[in-house]
């Protein structure tokens, strides 16, 4: 009479099968336009990106489409990405099904530096243009496979210590600061951190605890509010991104200690302005994330016009250190 | 040994001296002699401690102190599987199988014929088709999944589960509890076969007709320890049942005065598929009516349209002389005023793992409120405490969990919840399968007392002696129809069975079918 | 085994009652007692004042949460979209505040609203087409975190001032609003799941569903509200969390379910239905927050800190079970 109302053993096991299951669909999917074009069509382009549900890379899309719009005569744009930041599988995947379709270019953001470079190989060989955004492929792994692919994109460690140079100014030596990661096995935040740690190693000044919170704010706060319990004499934090940055500058708060210890971000985003402006969050790095992806089309449209040779080409990073008006 | 007395044969089995105690004392230096080539039945109130000596014989619970031997060699059986692979089986009451698996793989569930791993499915069938077989079961398919078949059905299987493995001991813990007569029938021409190869059967029920018919010794126990064992033949009822109880306890049942009022309930037409067709009738106040029939016949199934709990194609409810009813759902029957104590009370009545106070109260939660929302604590335990009373509800306390209870006073329980409730008319689907003789006269008692007091009572029940001794009617169900209606006075047990069969003839062998539609 | 009742058993009165009951607690408590003695052993600065409150104040949201989790638990379903639902009320009440610029209350009210309709929607669709809520909430969890995307396009939003001091601490006392607030919530869960017909009912369906349907109880109207209470906390848990971190992510409460899942289960709740307590869930509020924040004052490496929060659930679940059995066989003596 009533199917499935006992039918919950269990349930917290099979949820867990399910997060890991249900991460891997949704993928945004523009219409196929036929696998073949004729010689008077423009090229296509097709643009692979990491979680469109992060903010960064909505703005990267954003940029790129707007970028296609203004010049919708020089190429067409498909943008694609994943659900999940870590689903390689589904990446792979999508970078098959754009080789499948025919497009004349790639451009993408990898989820991993390593596991996306043999079927990238692939592309490569149907000479299909493939541009590295975002987060750079592994040197060696390259080479492994054999091909050589151009990365086009901000040097996040050089990024990360401008804006650790920025805060060193303000410290003295020997003094405390705490560094919160991105997700660790993720390129972008091993850059970043390494960034700032050249920076505060330069100006002599004591990283204590080097924490992750993945990217994330609400993980970044409690991590942030221990850490300044555990070092009552912190200086500052500094985190990987502006996420984290909002986390810890609300712990910051929360422990009365504003105007105390200083807090650093990376990426600008819109949340964090308001912040800049009243002082609590000192700097933040922008890379440009609505340029990003052009960048890297833009250079992908030269090599198809035969102009330039694949090399790696580097994007500038800005530092902010007050809300852009 | 002594062959003195040449006429008593050396006994299968031996127990001697068993004691075992949980918090209080179950079994108290019991002996007990079972010998090859003889049913032996085994008696007692629920409580006596017939299951503790059932599983201590098959090996399920180790005895505290004393002795067992089979044939002769010592026997101490420390798993189930063990004492299987002595010959000692068991077909229990709370059934023993895995309803997702088929009928072939519950058969053979210890020792599934396999190679390199995998079930051999041909050979599986085979030996499942010979087991069934032996049990008149022939026309069931042992691929069908036991979820699917009828209760009456899953307990055959379950017998022929125990005797589909080499069995010199075989003890059966109510294995009629959920067969219809016709079914019993095949399962004790079983039974007799077996005795007559050797087998020595432990025979544990609560219905004494079918014990005196059955088997050849009778042993009571009350409170852990034997209070007689004496040949079947000579034994009177009356007299087990106050060794049983330890009082005279049971009187005579019927005192009530047959005298009906008015129209309660009136059921016309009711249909649904070729389970329920056409079935109309009538309660009075004050009267009990009997419904008849195999499983499977739409008893339970009539039941159930009346209350809401299955969705009907047509017919109609009215109470009395009242315009028809709309009941979407058993929430406007009990509106209404009608009730049900439906046939499963583990999975359709209580709440097992809860406190016997909820179980009771359940129905009638909203009486006991204050101020809207809040459960007046004070006023539900009083109610619930009466109720205990006045149905001798043994528990340690309200509090204790219901399925800590024996089935009969969890059948107490249920019907409890309806006495607060006050309903009109009370449909009862088998209210005493499975418990024990004391809590069957409590439960009569009630049933009589309800309808003393003018409510109207349906209860179906397979025991057609319960039926006769209760009921001022008995309506026969037959393949979905209501085929006739005997007053008190006029039926015999032959007219109501013929009555059971009666739409089913004409249609191949008359007692399998009645299975068949069962399912 | 067959005793006529004496007047002893009859002593159900109240007061004998609530005995076992804060019992029933005192293991979880001793779990509890144990992390911040292991924490305070090895970090100078953990136990003090600043901790507790700190650690209060950043667990309102789970609490709420894990009440609805509870009760949604108690009657044998299971709501998987809590952490979407939440983040979706959170970019919800964001936007209504900076973008729109409503008052406080209407946004708040907003929130709830969001909450509210996806629990209806949860409950109603469980119950209309008897499917599992397992399914349901997960469609659910999809739909709410689209629907988070999408009101907020995907950004997180700064909202600042904008939510008063609702997260954050009072003056002397050092706790917030939001955590006073829920741990009123705690105890009228509490009080909803003992005292209540409401409550009963839940209790009673989570059981035996069947068997309260043939005593003459729709189960479907109690269901549903069920449903809608969880998606109203998790709608109250997003104003909590937007109160407390001054802004929205609508990242937000990825994997939350899990989190509330694992603290009504420490909290002895049965997965399978018609057994457990909200104040237990909020003691496995309590122990997970701990913890938390615990493995990261004493700076604990990222593989320690999952290694050790997976060992401690599970750990808390068996002293449970062991200290239930242990109940049990003391009932029966």
């Amino acid at each position: 009479m009533h199917p499935g109302s006992r039918s919950h053993t269990g349930a917290l096991l099979l949820a867990v099968a399910a997060a890991l299951i249900f991460s891997g669909c949704g993928t945004e999917r523009e219409p196929s336009r036929g696998t073949r074009r004729s010689a008077a069509e423009p090229p296509r382009i097709a643009l692979i990106m990491k979680s469109l549900a992060n903010e960064f890379f909505v703005t990267m899309a954003e940029g790129a489409k707007a970028h296609q719009a203004a010049n919708s005569g020089t190429y067409t744009l498909l943008v694609n990405g994943i659900r999940n930041e870590s689903d390689l599988a589904q990446q792979v995947a999508l970078v098959e099904q754009m080789m499948a379709q025919g497009v004349d270019a790639i451009v993408i953001a990898p989820a991993d530096s390593r596991a996306l470079v043999p079927v990238l190989g692939k592309a490569l060989r149907r000479k299909i243009v493939v541009v590295n955004i975002d987060n750079k492929l592994d040197e060696s792994t390259l080479q492994q496979v054999g091909i050589d692919i151009p990365f086009v994109g901000p040097d996040n460690r050089a990024g990360a210590r401008t804006v650790g140079a920025t805060l060193a100014k303000r410290l003295q030596r020997t003094d405390k600061v705490a560094i919160l990661e991105g997700i660790p096995t993720a390129f972008n935040a091993h850059q970043r951190r390494l960034g700032f740690e050249d920076s505060m190693r330069g100006a002599g000044i004591d990283v204590v605890a080097v924490q992750s919170a993945h990217w994330e704010q609400d993980e970044a706060n409690t991590v942030a509010a221990a850490i300044l319990r555990e070092h009552p004499d912190l200086k500052a934090i500094l985190a990987s991104n502006d996420n984290m940055a909002l986390g810890a500058a609300t712990a910051v708060r929360q422990a009365d200690k504003t105007g105390q210890v200083y807090v650093v971000g990376f990426d600008n985003i819109p949340a964090v302005h308001q912040l800049l402006q009243d002082g609590r969050v000192l700097a933040t790095a922008d890379q440009h994330a609505d340029r990003l992806a052009v960048y890297g089309i833009e250079y992908a449209l030269k090599i198809l016009r035969g102009e330039t040779q694949p090399h790696d080409t580097q994007t500038p990073v800005d530092l902010i250190t007050t809300a852009p008006h | 040994m002594a062959i003195a007395n040449v006429a008593e044969p050396l006994p299968l089995l031996r127990v001697r001296g068993v004691e075992k105690r949980y918090a209080a004392p179950v079994l108290t230096d019991l002996d007990l002699d079972l010998r090859g080539g003889e049913i032996h039945a085994l008696m007692g109130a629920n409580g006596a401690g017939k299951s503790t000596l059932s599983r201590i014989v098959c090996g399920l619970t180790t005895p505290d102190r004393g002795t067992m031997s089979l044939g002769g060699e010592p026997y101490q059986p420390h798993s189930r599987r063990a004492a299987q692979r002595a010959g000692v089986q068991l077909v229990m009451q709370e059934l023993n199988l895995v309803p997702t698996l088929s009928v072939a793989e519950n058969l053979f569930l210890t020792d599934l014929p396999g190679r390199f791993g995998f079930v051999a499915v041909a050979a599986l069938l085979a030996r499942a088709v010979e087991a069934l077989t032996a049990l008149g079961l022939n026309e069931l398919d042992p691929r069908t999944a036991v979820s699917r078949l009828g209760i009456g059905q899953q307990q055959l299987v379950a017998l022929a589960a125990a005797l589909a493995h080499p069995c010199r001991v075989l003890v059966l813990d109510e294995p009629t509890a959920a067969l219809t007569s016709a079914e019993i029938e095949l399962a004790f021409a079983h039974l007799r076969r077996l005795r007559a190869a050797g087998t020595a059967i432990l025979y544990i029920s609560h219905r004494l007709e079918e014990i005196r018919q059955i088997s050849d010794r009778i042993t009571v126990l009350r409170d852990g320890r034997v209070v007689a064992t004496q040949p079947a033949a000579d034994a009177a009822l009356d007299e087990i049942v106050r060794l049983m109880v330890g009082e005279r306890a049971v009187g005579a049942l019927d005192q009530r005065d047959h005298s009906p009022g008015d129209v309660a309930l009136r059921v016309e037409g009711l249909t649904r598929g070729k389970r329920l067709r056409n079935v109309s009738f009538e309660v009075r106040k004050g009267e009990i009516l009997g419904l008849a029939g195999l499983v499977g016949s739409g008893r339970t199934e009539t039941v159930r349209a009346i209350f809401g709990a299955d969705r009907t194609h047509a017919g109609r409810v009215s109470r009395g002389p009242g315009p028809p009813l709309t009941i979407a759902g058993p929430k406007d029957a009990v509106r209404a005023g009608i009730g049900m104590i439906p046939e499963d009370r583990k999975e359709q009545a209580l709440l097992l793992s809860q406190p016997v106070r909820m179980n009771m109260t359940l129905a009638v939660l909203p009486a006991f409120v204050r101020r809207r929302w809040w459960i007046d604590d004070a006023r539900e335990l009083r109610a619930a405490n009466e109720l205990r009373l006045r149905l001798d509800v043994r528990s340690h306390s309200l509090n204790q969990r219901a399925g800590e209870l024996s089935g009969g006073n969890q059948q107490k329980v249920v019907i409890a919840r309806w006495l607060l409730r006050e309903c009109d008319v009370l449909l009862f689907d088998e209210p005493t399968r499975g418990i024990d003789v004391a809590a069957k006269i409590a439960v009569y008692r009630v049933l009589n007392e309800l309808a003393a007091r003018g409510k109207a009572l349906v209860v179906v029940s397979s025991e057609l002696a319960e039926l006769m001794a209760l009921c001022d009617r008995i309506a026969v169900m037959s393949a979905g129809r209501l085929v006739t209606t005997f007053a008190r006075g006029e039926w015999s047990e032959d007219a109501i069975v013929a009555a059971a069969f009666s739409e089913y003839a004409g249609r191949g062998d008359t007692a399998r079918r009645g299975r068949v539609d069962s399912c | 085994m067959l005793k006529p009742p004496t007047a002893a058993d009859r002593g159900d009165s109240p007061a004998v009652r609530s005995l076992p009951r804060i019992a029933e607690y005192l293991g979880l408590m001793a779990v509890l007692v144990l992390l911040v003695a292991l924490f305070s052993a090895l970090s100078a600065h953990f136990f003090s004042r600043i901790t507790f409150t700190t650690l209060a104040n950043q667990i309102p949201s789970l609490t709420v949460i894990a009440v609805g989790m509870t009760l949604v638990l108690i009657a044998a379903g299971i709501d998987l979209s809590v952490g979407s639902v939440m983040a979706l009320g959170s970019a919800v009440l964001a936007l209504a505040r900076v973008e729109w610029q409503l008052p406080l209350s209407v946004a708040v009210a907003l929130c709830l609203a969001v909450g509210l309709l996806a629990g209806l929607a949860n409950g109603f669709i469980t119950v209309r087409w008897a499917v599992p809520s397992f399914i349901v909430t997960l469609g659910m969890l999809e739909v709410a975190r689209g629907g988070a995307y999408l009101v907020s396009e995907s950004r997180s939003v700064f909202v600042g001032a904008a939510m008063g001091r609702v997260g954050m601490p009072l003056p002397v006392i050092g706790l917030s609003p939001a955590f006073i607030l829920a741990v009123l919530v705690v105890f009228a869960g509490e009080v909803l799941l003992s005292k209540t017909i409401l409550g009963r009912y839940i209790v009673a369906i989570g059981t035996n569903r069947e068997a309260v349907r043939l005593s003459g109880i729709d189960p479907r109207p109690v269901v549903v509200s069920v449903f809608a209470l969880s998606g109203l906390l998790a709608g109250l848990g997003g104003v909590f969390h937007v109160a407390y971190l001054e802004s929205a992510d609508p990242n937000s409460g990825i994997g939350l379910e899990l989190s509330a899942i694992a603290a009504v289960v420490i909290g002895g709740t049965s997965l399978m239905g018609g057994r457990g307590s909200v104040v237990s869930s909020f003691l496995g509020v309590l122990i997970i927050a701990v913890l938390q924040t615990g493995l990261a004052q004493i700076g604990a490496t990222e593989p320690a800190k999952r290694i050790v929060t997976g060992a401690v659930i599970v750990a808390a679940v068996i002293l449970d079970a062991y200290r239930h059995t242990l109940g049990n066989r003391r009932e029966h003596d």
